[in-house]
């Protein structure tokens, strides 16, 4: 079917509605203000901003611990704290580390786990206001609107087109059918998040990256309300230890926030080994701990979601500028990986890359040449000091914590450098073993109280798809799945899924992949993990996915 | 500027839009200075001719034909094409209805021309018109022109004008001018058959007082029939948890939960369903739930009144008996 789709033409056009796409829309819409205040030429207008969202609201597809350094916030927003969703403060900051019965307070908190003057918040909330901020200086948001495909554009983009909608699950045209709309840009800003659809075909088809392939992990997070006294407001605690097994990367978190809410949540890297391993259920017994049960009991399960990150750092970074566009936050790799804190650098790096674009509109030269001044920028900011710090932090956990906390040794003494730098990592789904034929352990249950099973779980994401849609989880081969994937390695997709996407079914005598896409929470976990790299994610109708009001 | 405006009526009535687009074409014309023409299509059309024939307009152009009668696509393409081209309108004007969407861009083709459908509003700008129209789901508007020359096409959304604020003609009747056009059965390609309302919903699950419900442990479509037999030895409705719907094995209209329908039977027998959340949040308000299922840790047990561990494969055929022996 061709389609005949409308056109639209803006100065910069902006892909996600987060902290850095917000962040970015909002100092380029200030810096364009007062360049018009000066009278300067040629005039510009914060209205020919764009910026797209998928989700049903501003906010509705963030999801993040979070604790929030306020250093960039600061910077673009000075009298933020009069008006910004802080919620609250960090009073306490303690490391725990768990064994299945106990928990230990570590004497002295470590300096990575140590958050004095940063807040807890809601991220999502947070990316709220800052949208309305964004609104009120003039700049269009489409909510409900995905970034579906680039538009090429001599060696980068001009623009992207927005989803269609309004078609069915065989792909025909329904009586609501609307082509996407063809967004031409002199800059377009892709500011998807973690694992980016446009970002990851756009640095995989130019050879965008870097020397090292990019890294992640998975959080998964419930927000409680707990009964009073529970816990302060401003008590942050990491966790080490169980259930996460020594050979593999992760850990706990318990924020507390205002009026007996609790943000909990469990971090594991996607470079495992079992390829049955099961990052829920892995969280629901980490609830288990008398520590985290004493403080849910009684409790009330609010909201639920996952979303994966970005640990590669500084050596994944790929390049971030190209003839006609730029790359922030975290589909630009900018995640300390050391510290968890992705949200100051994904603000930052929007704010640079305003600038830079404000630069290149004044000239009238968007070409990569000159847009990589937001390269120079980087460098020359707190961005690249703090990720070269922690350049080898994260690969040198790739042989389990023990090797890991030696390599974080050096790595203090020597300023970021380490035993090996730059310390080579590998792709995450390379770390799989094959299966040893063993029939697998039961799915995890949960008691309905404390811990839950996948679907309630899901149901508590506030998760919802227009259920006559094509499938928006694109698996290159479902031969694969139900012939050579289930001999190797027993589809991991049922186990790293949170949402309960991934289901192998009966199929006479064999199996086959079901799809239950309309449970997906837009994690990416599957376009990272699995084994054989042929599901690819892309944008589903506008408006769909979860719902992460609060979180 | 020389504005036509095609109007549209179905079974003897009106299509209000036509009169919106109307006053939308008599303020254009006072805008720039023209003239509005209006014209009918169809058989037996003088009552409609008539009438329009007492709005301000110069004239109004009655296309009578036999092949008219109903709308068709066909028929309507090539009667129009030959009426613009005598009449030579600088802008012809439609109401953005759903038979407008069918044949308007097809007609501009056929003439080599531009249209801007579902306009919004139009601006005047020092003689050059502007149209409105909506993008982003109305989130924002777009000023759309035209580029060459007429005649131009534009459809307006409905109530974007108001039709109460159409002009009646200052000295009675505008002029009604019959206009023939060459059309033979053999250019129509399409053939309307009887105009049918589609049923909203073949049921309305709400209103049941008795539901059967199957989930996953139905296993295969080849055995919805014997939970259907037990439906209607109960005088009940069937219904269904999503997975069954995903697979189609029933129709969307009985799927029950969060992406279905919300009841609150007197009855509702969940056979082989295991009480997911999503589920539940669409029949927990049952007065009585009886739940079949061979898991006895199911959560639908935690919510049902009376709970059968069993296999539902053994027992819907009993039930369906003893059912009917009751009965008799």
């Amino acid at each position: 079917m061709t389609v005949q789709r409308e056109q639209l033409e803006a100065d910069v056009l902006i892909v996600g509605a987060g902290p850095a796409g917000l962040a970015c829309a909002l100092h380029l819409a200030n810096l364009i203000k007062a360049h018009n205040a000066s009278g300067a030429k040629p005039e510009l207008s914060p209205e020919n901003t764009y910026v797209l969202e998928k989700g049903r609201e501003l906010g509705a597809h963030q999801l993040s611990g979070a604790i929030m350094n306020p250093k960039a916030l600061a910077e673009l927003v000075p009298d933020f704290e009069k008006s910004a969703p802080l919620d609250t403060p960090v009073t306490d900051s303690a490391a725990l580390f768990f064994t299945q019965n106990n928990s230990f307070r570590i004497p002295i908190t470590p300096p990575p786990f140590v958050n004095t003057g940063n807040y807890v918040v809601s991220l999502s909330k947070l990316v709220k206001w800052l949208g309305e901020k964004v609104e009120a200086a003039g700049v269009n948001i489409f909510k409900e609107f995905g970034g579906a495909q680039l538009i090429y554009e001599r060696d980068g983009i001009g623009g992207v087109i927005t989803e269609d909608k309004g078609i069915d699950k065989n792909g025909k045209p329904k009586d609501n059918f609307q082509p996407g709309y063809e967004l031409k840009a002199k800059v377009t800003v892709l500011a998807e998040g973690t694992r980016g659809s446009l970002t990851k075909e756009l640095v995989a088809k130019k050879k965008f990256d870097n020397i090292n392939p990019q890294s992640y992990g998975i959080g998964i997070k419930e927000l409680w309300d707990v009964q009073p006294g529970k816990i302060q407001p401003g008590y942050v605690a990491h966790t080490l230890g169980w259930p996460v097994p020594p050979s593999m990367y992760g850990g706990g978190w318990i924020y507390g926030l205002s009026n007996n809410r609790v943000s909990i949540g469990l971090v594991i890297a996607l470079e495992y080994t079992d390829p049955r391993f099961d990052p829920h259920a892995t969280f629901q017994k980490w609830k288990t701990n008398p520590f985290v049960k004493n403080l849910l009991e009684g409790g009330k399960l609010v909201r639920y979601g996952a979303k994966s990150l970005p640990y590669g750092g500084w050596y994944a970074m790929p390049r971030n500028y190209f003839d006609g566009g730029l790359i922030v936050g975290d589909s630009g790799s900018f995640l300390d990986s050391q510290r968890l804190k992705g949200i100051h650098l994904a603000m930052k790096s929007g704010m640079l890359a305003a600038e830079t674009t404000f630069e290149a509109l004044k000239s009238g030269d968007t070409s990569a040449k000159m847009l990589s001044a937001y390269q120079t920028k980087i460098e020359q900011s707190y961005i690249k000091k703090e990720l070269w710090k922690v350049r080898n932090f994260h690969q040198g956990f790739s042989h389990g914590q023990f090797r890991g906390f030696i390599n974080t040794a050096f790595q203090q003494i020597s300023g970021g450098r380490g035993l090996i730098d730059p310390m080579p990592a590998h792709a995450g789904h390379e770390a799989y073993k094959k299966s040893d034929g063993q029939p697998a352990a039961p799915r995890f249950a949960g008691d309905g109280k404390l811990t839950f099973d996948r679907l309630t779980d899901v149901y508590h994401s506030g998760t919802r798809h227009e259920e006559d849609q094509p499938c928006h989880l694109h698996v290159a081969d479902l031969n694969i799945c139900a012939t050579k994937c289930v001999e190797e390695y027993r589809n991991p997709c049922q186990y790293f899924c949170p949402a309960a996407v991934y289901e192998m079914v009966k199929d006479g005598a064999g199996q086959k992949l079901k799809i239950n896409f309309a449970n997906c929470v837009h994690c990416k976990t599957c376009d990272i993990a699995d084994p054989y790299q042929i599901i690819n994610w892309v944008v589903p109708e506008g408006g769909g996915g979860p719902n992460y009001e609060g979180m | 500027m020389k504005i036509l405006v095609i109007t549209e009526h179905r079974q003897g009535k009106w299509n209000n839009a036509s009169f919106e687009t109307i006053a939308a074409a008599q303020q254009i014309a006072g805008a720039t200075s023209g003239t509005v023409s209006t014209t009918v299509l169809g058989k037996g059309i003088g009552a409609f001719a008539d009438e329009l024939a007492g709005k301000a307009v110069a004239e109004v152009l009655a296309v009578e034909n036999e092949l008219l009668a109903d709308y068709t696509p066909d028929g309507y393409c090539i009667a129009l094409k030959q009426v613009i081209e005598s009449a030579k309108p600088d802008l012809v004007l439609f109401p953005h209805t759903y038979q407008v969407r069918d044949f308007a861009p097809k007609l501009a083709a056929m003439l080599g021309k531009g249209m801007i459908g579902d306009c919004v509003g139009y601006r005047n700008e020092g003689g050059k018109l502007i149209f409105v129209r909506q993008m982003f789901q109305g989130k924002t508007v777009a000023d759309v022109s035209f580029l060459g020359t007429g005649p131009w096409f534009a459809s307006f959304q409905a109530g974007a004008f108001r039709a109460d604020l159409v002009q009646a003609h200052a000295s009675g009747k505008a002029p009604v001018n019959a206009v023939s056009v060459q059309l033979t059965a053999a250019q129509i390609r399409t053939k309307p058959l009887d105009l049918f309302k589609e049923a909203k919903s073949a049921v309305d699950l709400t209103q049941a007082p008795l539901i059967v419900a199957i989930g996953r442990g139905i296993k295969a479509p080849e055995n919805i029939p014997q939970a259907e037999a037990v439906a209607k030895a109960m005088g009940a409705e069937i219904a269904a948890s999503r997975p069954i719907c995903d697979e189609g094995w029933l129709p969307m209209e009985r799927q029950i939960g969060s992406s279905g329908q919300t009841v609150a039977p007197k009855l509702y027998l969940a056979l082989g369903i295991s009480g997911a959340i999503q589920h539940v949040v669409g029949m927990k308000g049952a007065r009585t739930i009886v739940a079949i299922n061979k898991d006895q840790n199911a959560p639908i047990f935690e919510i049902a009144d009376y709970g059968v561990v069993g296999d539902i494969f053994e027992i819907m055929p009993a039930l369906t008996e003893a059912l009917q022996k009751a009965k008799s």
